[in-house]
C-alpha cells in the first residue's frame, strides 16, 4: 500500500491504539460528554490521519443526524465518525466535527518521543490523567 | 471575371466537392479554392484586390512588399525588380529611393531636404531622422579633419533642431577632445560601412510604411513558428523538427512500454540519475536496485544494493552521478558507489532514526534530517561535523539544498521555507492544504508542490515564491505519492497517483494529457529522464517499475481528429 502519510502532532495527543498513529491533540477536545455503543466518546474539531467514509443517516440519542465513519489510514478500524448534517438548531455546532471512541484511542504524551509505550490492548478505557 | 458569377465553371474545373467548394464560395465571397490552371491563379491574385489570405486580414499591398524585400536581403535583385514590376508595387516611393541612394552616398544636405519630401512624416521624426544624418556627416567631417566645417554643422545645423540636447553637448566634446571622439566612434568601427548602418537606424526611426523593415517576413515566420512550438503541447522534441511546410504539431504515439520485474516487494521511489545513465528504485523490501539505461533506451539490472533493514524510501543521486545516499525509513543513510555497487559509508546517529538525506552542492557534505526533528550533517566519511536542532518543524518532510545554499524545507505542515544560505532571509511558501512531498526543477527554478487534497501546486522560487499553477486529476488519500517535472525544457509534469495510472500534465497550461494506465497497485513516484525527454519510469505497489517510451519525433500535420488519442500500446517485456 506504498509508504503512507502520515501526519504528526506535537504535545498531548490520542494516538490508535492498535497502530499509534496520531489523531487528535487532547487540547483540540470540544467536550467529553459523547457516548457510543462502546462506552464515551469526546468530540474533537481537528482529527489527522483517518480516511473519511460514506455519509449515511444514523438516529442518534439527540435525533437522526448524518454522519460519516472515520478510519485510522495507518491500520484502516473504524475509531469514530465525523458529523456532516445536524437535524435542527440546538446542534448545529457539531457539524464539520469528529467524534473519537475513548476505546479507540490511546492518551499519549507526545512531546517524549522514546517512551516505548505499548498500546493497551484490552478494552477498558484509560483514565484520563491529570484533566 | 468577378466572383459569384463564374461559380459554374471553377466548380467543372476544380476537382472537389460541389457541396464543399459552394460554402467555401459563400463564406468567402473574394477567395476561390486554388486550382492548377493558370487562369485560377490570376483570378485569384485579380479578385483579391486589397487583401490576401482567406480571413482578408493580409493587406496585398503589405504582403507584397515584405516578399520583394526578403528577395533583395537575400541578394535576389533581379526577382526583387521583376516582383516589383510585375506587381505594380514598389517597395519603396521614387522619394524614399531618392533618399536611401543620397545617404549612401552622402550627400547629406540633399538628403535631409528630401527627408523633407517624404509624405506623412511627423514633424518629430523628421527633426530626429535630420539630427541622425547630421551627426553623421558630422563625424564624417572630424574624420577627415575639417575641424571648421564640423563646427559649423554642429552650430548651424544640429543645434537648431533643438532636440536630444545632451548628444549635442556630447558632439561638442568631441571637436575639443579628440578622445571622446574615439570614445563614441569605437562603437561604429563594428560595423564596416557606417551608413549602412546609419540606413538602419533610419529604418528604424521612419515608420514602416515608408520603408519596410528588414528582415521583416522572417520575423513574422519566426513569431508563427514559435506560436505553433508554443500550443503544441506534447512538444518534446528539438527545434530542428519545426518546418514551414506544415503547422507543428506533435503526435503521441506510444512504443510498449517495458515492466521490470526484480524487486520483492513494493516499490516507494525512483530516480533518474542526472546525465540519464542509471535509475535508481528503492523499495519496501529494504534493497535498492540500480538499472543502467543504454542508450537505445534498453534498461537493464546492474546492482541490487542490499544493506538497509528498513524499507528504504528515499534516493539522491550525488551531481556527479557517481555516488548515492540512500534512506531506510526511521533507520540509517548509506552511502554508495554506483559503479561497484558497494557501500561506501553508514551514517547514523543513535536513539535517532533518520527520515530524509540529501547533499550539500559542493558534494564534500551530506544531510540528514532525524525524527526528532533536527538535522545533522555529516562529511564523507561520517564525522559528524553540525547538528541543528529545532530546524524542521515536521516530524517527516522532505529537505533539499539548493546548489546557492538555499536550505528548502517544512516550517509547518501547510509551509514550505526557503532560508538563503548567507543571507539567512526566509521566503515562504504558504499553502492552504497540507503538503506531503515537494520536488524541485532541474533548473531549480520551480518547486512542485505535492498536497493533501489531492493536486500539485507550481510555484516558482526565483524572488518571492508565486504560485504559477495547478494540476489535478489523480487521487491521493493517504499515501505518499510523488511527481516530477520531465520532457524536453521541462514541458510536462507526471505524477503517481493511488489509482494505479501515471498521470502527465501539460506543465503550462496545466491541462491534462494522459492517464497511463498498466500498473495493478498505486504508482508511488514517477522519474523522468533528464537525458532523454521520452523515457519516463514510474514505481508501483505491484513490486514492478514500468519504463514509458514516449515517442513523437514525427511532426503530424494539424489534425482536428488527432485531439481524440487512443492510447494504444502492447504490453512487450524484453
Amino acid at each position: 500500500m506504498g509508504r503512507v502519510h502520515l501526519m504528526y502532532l506535537h504535545g498531548r495527543i490520542y494516538t490508535c491504539k492498535y497502530c499509534q498513529t496520531h489523531l487528535a491533540l487532547v487540547e483540540d477536545v470540544v467536550s467529553k460528554q459523547f457516548h457510543c455503543r462502546h462506552g464515551k466518546a469526546y468530540l474533537f474539531n481537528k482529527v489527522v490521519n483517518i480516511l473519511l467514509g460514506y455519509k449515511e443517516e444514523r438516529m442518534m440519542i439527540t435525533g437522526l443526524h448524518t454522519v460519516s465513519d472515520i478510519f485510522c489510514i495507518g491500520c484502516g478500524s473504524i475509531v469514530g465518525w465525523k458529523y456532516e448534517v445536524a437535524p435542527d438548531k440546538a446542534q448545529k455546532y457539531k457539524e464539520g466535527k469528529f467524534i473519537l471512541e475513548r476505546v479507540k484511542v490511546v492518551d499519549f504524551d507526545g512531546t517524549n518521543f522514546w517512551v516505548s509505550s505499548e498500546a493497551q490492548v484490552g478494552g477498558s478505557d484509560a483514565d484520563d490523567a491529570g484533566d | 471575371m468577378g466572383g459569384l458569377e463564374d461559380e459554374e465553371p471553377p466548380l467543372k474545373r476544380i476537382k472537389s466537392s460541389p457541396q464543399e467548394s459552394r460554402s467555401v464560395l459563400k463564406n468567402l465571397p473574394l477567395i476561390e479554392p486554388i486550382g492548377s490552371s493558370r487562369d485560377t491563379m490570376a483570378k485569384y491574385v485579380r479578385l483579391g484586390d486589397e487583401t490576401v489570405g482567406s480571413k482578408g486580414i493580409i493587406k496585398k499591398v503589405e504582403f507584397v512588399r515584405i516578399i520583394t524585400r526578403a528577395l533583395y536581403s537575400l541578394g535576389y535583385e533581379k526577382s526583387g525588380a521583376l516582383l516589383e514590376e510585375e506587381s505594380g508595387i514598389s517597395l519603396n516611393s521614387s522619394t524614399v529611393n531618392l533618399f536611401r541612394q543620397e545617404v549612401l552616398e552622402g550627400k547629406w544636405d540633399k538628403s535631409v531636404a528630401t527627408l523633407g519630401k517624404i509624405a506623412q512624416l511627423e514633424d518629430k521624426i523628421v527633426k530626429s531622422a535630420s539630427f541622425l544624418i547630421l551627426e553623421q556627416k558630422f563625424f564624417e567631417l572630424l574624420q577627415k579633419e575639417q575641424v571648421l566645417d564640423a563646427l559649423k554643422t554642429l552650430r548651424l545645423e544640429i543645434a537648431p533642431l533643438c532636440i536630444n540636447k545632451d548628444r549635442v553637448h556630447e558632439l561638442a566634446g568631441c571637436i575639443v577632445s579628440p578622445a571622446r571622439y574615439e570614445r563614441l566612434v569605437r562603437d561604429d568601427a563594428l560595423h564596416d560601412n557606417p551608413r549602412l548602418r546609419l540606413l538602419e537606424e533610419l529604418q528604424k526611426l521612419l515608420p514602416p510604411s515608408v520603408m519596410v523593415p528588414e528582415r521583416r517576413l522572417e520575423h513574422l515566420l519566426e513569431q508563427a513558428l514559435n506560436v505553433q512550438r508554443e500550443s503544441c503541447v506534447f512538444h518534446n522534441s528539438l527545434d530542428s523538427a519545426l518546418s514551414l511546410y506544415h503547422d507543428h504539431q506533435c503526435g503521441r504515439d506510444q512504443i510498449p512500454t517495458k515492466t521490470l520485474q526484480s524487486h520483492q516487494d513494493e516499490v516507494w521511489f525512483l530516480k533518474f540519475a542526472h546525465n540519464g545513465k542509471y535509475l535508481a528504485s528503492s523499495s519496501r523490501d529494504c534493497t535498492i536496485i540500480l538499472w543502467e539505461v543504454s542508450k537505445d533506451g534498453e534498461v537493464s539490472l546492474k546492482h541490487t544494493l542490499m544493506g538497509h533493514q528498513k524499507p528504504v524510501f528515499f534516493v539522491t543521486w550525488s551531481f556527479d552521478d557517481c555516488q548515492l545516499l540512500t534512506c531506510g525509513i526511521e533507520e540509517v543513510v548509506r552511502r554508495w558507489d554506483v559503479e561497484s555497487g558497494s557501500c561506501l559509508q553508514v551514517y547514523e546517529k543513535s536513539n535517532f532514526g533518520l527520515v530524509s538525506c540529501g547533499w550539500f552542492p559542493e558534494g564534500k557534505k551530506l544531510f540528514a534530517g532525524m525524527n526528532d526533528r533536527s538535522v545533522c550533517i555529516w562529511d564523507l566519511e561520517g564525522k559528524e561535523l553540525e547538528w541543528w536542532k529545532g530546524q524542521r518543524a515536521v516530524k517527516m518532510s522532505d529537505m533539499f539544498i539548493m546548489s546557492d545554499g538555499t536550505v528548502i524545507s517544512m516550517n509547518k505542515e501547510t509551509t514550505i521555507v526557503l532560508k538563503d544560505g548567507q543571507t539567512r532571509t526566509e521566503r515562504v511558501i504558504l499553502e492552504d492544504n497540507c503538503i506531503t512531498s515537494f520536488s524541485i526543477s532541474r533548473d531549480e527554478r520551480h518547486l512542485l508542490v505535492n498536497l493533501s487534497n489531492q493536486e500539485i501546486h507550481l510555484w516558482s522560487t526565483v524572488g518571492e515564491p508565486k504560485l504559477l499553477a495547478k494540476y489535478k486529476g489523480h487521487k491521493r488519500t493517504r499515501l505518499d505519492i510523488r511527481s516530477c517535472f520531465g520532457g524536453s525544457e521541462e514541458a510536462f509534469v507526471a505524477s503517481g497517483s493511488e489509482d494505479s495510472m501515471v498521470y502527465i500534465w501539460h506543465r503550462g497550461t496545466g491541462k491534462l494529457l494522459e492517464k497511463l494506465p498498466g500498473h495493478s497497485g498505486a504508482v508511488n513516484c514517477v522519474s523522468w529522464n533528464p537525458a532523454n525527454p521520452c523515457m519516463l519510469a514510474s514505481a508501483s505497489d505491484d513490486r514492478t517499475v514500468r519504463i514509458w517510451g514516449i515517442s513523437n519525433v514525427s511532426p503530424k500535420l494539424v489534425n482536428a481528429c488527432s485531439n481524440n488519442f487512443v492510447i494504444n500500446h502492447c504490453n512487450g517485456i524484453r
